[in-house]
C-alpha cells in the first residue's frame, strides 16, 4: 500500500506540475515522469505488460514526438497577453472557455467521487496479466472496436500527410 | 538477511561492475582493433598491451573541467547524461545470463543468473532503451548550441525509425519461443537439430536476425549510422558542449548499451549460455564469447564501413528494413501456424 500511495503521489504531483510550468519542455517530461508513475501502478496491479507498453507507447514514442514538435518550435516561454491580476473569466476567449471546462471538470469529479460506493470495481483474477488473455479478447471480443480504432488512425495519418504536402504546394 | 536476499545483492552489484568493466574493456577493444584494422599499433604503452588505458583516461576525465555554457538550462544540462547512463544501466537488469544456480550450494533454491526475472522481460528492456532517448535529445537542446540540437534531433529521429524494425525482428523470435521471458526463449534453444546444429533461433530467424543487428548499430548510434556525433557535419554532435565526467556518462551509455544489445541478441538468436563442451553450470562462459563475438563484430563494422547519408539512412530504415521486417513477422506467423511449431 505505501508503494501504491507513492506512485500515486507522484502522479498526482508531477501531472499538477505539467500545468503550472511555464516553459513546454518541462511540462513534457514532467508528464513523462506521471507515465512513469501510472506505469508503477499498472505493475501494482498486477498488469506488468500494460505497464510495459505505457512505458513503450506513451512515454517512449509519443512524448518523444512531443519533444520533437516543442523542440523545432522552439517555444520556450508562454507569452500571456493579458494582465495576470485579472479575473480568469475576464480574459480572452480562449482562456475563458478553458476556465468553464476547468469548472465543468471539478463539479464532475466530485460528481463522480461522491458517488463513488464502498465496493471497488472487481479485479480480474490476473486477467490482465496474461498477454495471451489480452491478444484472444482484443482479436475475439473486442475485435470491432479494435479495427476501428484502427482505421481511426490511418485516417489522422492520411490526414497528416494531405495537410502536409498542402502546405508544401503552396510554398512553390 | 536470508542467503536469497544476499545472492540478489552480490548479483546486482556483480552485474553493475560488470557493465562498467566492460565498458572500460570495449573502449581497450576498441582502440586496439581501430589501430590493427588500420595498421596501427594503438595504446600500448598503459599497463601490459595497454589493458590500463580505460583506467587512465577515465582518470583524465575526473581532473578535467566541468563546463557548462552560460545559456545552457542548467537543470536539464546536468540531468541528462544521468538519465542515458541509468537508462543504459537498468535495460540490463533483465537480461539473463547463465542457467539457474544454487552457488555451490550455498542456497537451497537455484536462483537465476540475472538481476530480476521479470515474464516480461524483452518489453522491460525495449521500454528503459526507449527511455535512452531522452537522454540524447535533451542533451543536444539543453546546450543551446545548433551543432547539439541537430545531433540530438537526428538521434531521436533515427532512434524512433528503427525501434519500429528492431521490434518487429523481435517479434519473429516472441512468436517462435512463445514468451515474452527471456530466459524461457533461451531454455528453449537448448539441445541439437539432426545431433549437429545447435538449436539456436538464428538458423529459424536468418532475417530476423539481420535486421536486429542493422536496428541494433542504428538504436545504439554506432558506425556506420553515427550520425548523432557526425563529427564532419556536427563536431561532437548532441554532447558538443559536455566535458569531464558529463562526457565520460554519455561514453559510458554507448558502450553499455552496446553490450545490452549484443547481451539480448546472444539470448534471442544464439542460444545464450547453451552450447556444447561446457556444462550448463559454465554456461555463463558461452555467453561471454558469444556477446565478445557480436561487440567485436560491432567494431569491426565502425571501422569498415564509411557513414551512410543521413536521408539514405531514413529510407532504408522506412523503405527497406521495415517492410523486411513486417514479410519476415508474416511469413513467421504462418509457419508457426502451418507447422504447428
Amino acid at each position: 500500500m505505501t508503494l501504491f500511495y507513492v506512485f500515486a503521489g507522484v502522479a498526482v504531483v508531477t501531472s499538477l506540475l505539467v500545468i503550472a510550468q511555464r516553459n513546454p519542455i518541462y511540462s513534457v517530461l514532467l508528464l513523462v515522469a506521471s507515465f512513469g508513475a501510472l506505469s508503477g501502478l499498472y505493475v501494482l496491479l498486477d498488469a506488468p505488460f500494460v505497464a510495459a507498453i505505457q512505458i513503450i507507447i506513451y512515454a517512449g514514442a509519443i512524448m518523444v514526438l512531443f519533444l520533437f514538435v516543442v523542440m523545432l518550435l522552439n517555444a520556450p516561454h508562454e507569452d500571456t497577453e493579458y494582465d495576470e491580476r485579472t479575473h480568469p473569466l475576464a480574459r480572452p476567449g480562449p482562456t475563458r472557455a478553458g476556465s468553464l471546462l476547468a469548472v465543468a471538470l471539478v463539479v464532475e469529479l466530485v460528481w463522480a467521487l461522491t458517488r463513488a460506493g464502498e465496493a471497488p470495481s472487481p479485479f480480474p483474477e490476473a486477467g490482465l496479466s496474461s498477454i495471451a488473455a489480452i491478444g484472444r479478447a482484443l482479436f475475439t471480443e473486442y475485435a470491432f472496436p479494435f479495427e476501428v480504432t484502427s482505421i481511426l488512425i490511418l485516417v489522422a495519418m492520411v490526414g497528416a500527410v494531405v495537410l502536409a504536402r498542402r502546405d508544401e504546394r503552396a510554398r512553390k | 538477511m536470508t542467503p536469497l536476499l544476499v545472492a540478489q545483492i552480490v548479483l546486482t552489484l556483480a552485474v553493475f561492475q560488470g557493465l562498467l568493466l566492460s565498458a572500460a574493456a570495449m573502449v581497450w577493444v576498441e582502440r586496439r582493433l581501430a589501430a590493427l584494422l588500420q595498421q596501427r599499433l594503438g595504446p600500448i604503452r598503459v599497463g601490459w598491451q595497454g589493458l590500463l588505458q580505460p583506467f587512465a583516461d577515465v582518470l583524465k576525465l575526473m581532473f578535467k573541467e566541468e563546463l557548462r555554457p552560460a545559456a545552457a538550462d542548467a537543470i536539464l544540462f546536468t540531468l541528462a547524461p544521468v538519465i542515458s547512463a541509468t537508462a543504459a544501466f537498468a535495460a540490463f537488469a533483465v537480461v539473463p545470463f547463465g542457467a539457474a544456480t544454487t552457488f555451490f550450494g550455498l542456497l537451497d533454491e537455484p536462483v537465476s543468473l540475472q538481476v530480476a526475472d521479470v515474464n516480461v522481460a524483452i518489453l522491460i528492456v525495449f521500454a528503459i532503451s526507449s527511455m535512452g532517448v531522452y537522454g540524447i535529445v535533451l542533451a543536444g537542446w539543453s546546450s543551446n548550441n545548433k551543432y547539439s540540437l541537430l545531433g540530438g534531433l537526428r538521434a531521436s529521429a533515427q532512434m524512433i525509425s528503427y525501434e519500429l524494425s528492431y521490434g518487429l525482428a523481435l517479434a519473429g523470435v516472441l512468436l517462435l519461443g512463445n514468451s515474452l521471458s527471456l530466459t524461457e526463449i533461451v531454455n528453449q534453444q537448448s539441445g541439437t537439430w539432426l545431433g549437429v546444429v545447435p538449436r539456436w533461433f538464428v538458423f529459424l530467424q536468418p532475417l530476423g536476425f539481420l535486421i536486429f543487428m542493422t536496428a541494433g548499430i542504428a538504436e545504439t548510434n554506432r558506425a556506420p549510422f553515427d550520425f548523432p556525433e557526425a563529427e564532419q557535419e556536427l563536431v561532437a554532435g548532441y554532447h558538443t558542449e559536455y566535458s569531464s565526467m558529463r562526457f565520460a556518462m554519455f561514453f559510458l551509455a554507448e558502450y553499455v548499451n552496446m553490450v545490452t544489445v549484443s547481451a539480448v541478441a546472444a539470448d534471442l538468436f544464439l542460444g545464450g549460455w547453451h552450447g556444447p563442451f561446457l556444462p550448463e553450470s559454465l554456461g555463463w562462459i558461452w555467453f561471454l564469447a558469444k556477446v565478445g563475438a557480436i561487440l567485436f563484430f560491432y567494431v569491426w563494422m565502425r571501422w569498415t564501413l564509411p557513414r551512410y547519408r543521413y536521408d539514405q539512412l531514413m529510407a532504408f530504415g522506412w523503405k527497406v528494413l521495415l517492410p523486411v521486417a513486417v514479410v519476415n513477422l508474416l511469413a513467421t506467423g504462418a509457419a508457426v501456424l502451418y507447422f504447428g511449431l
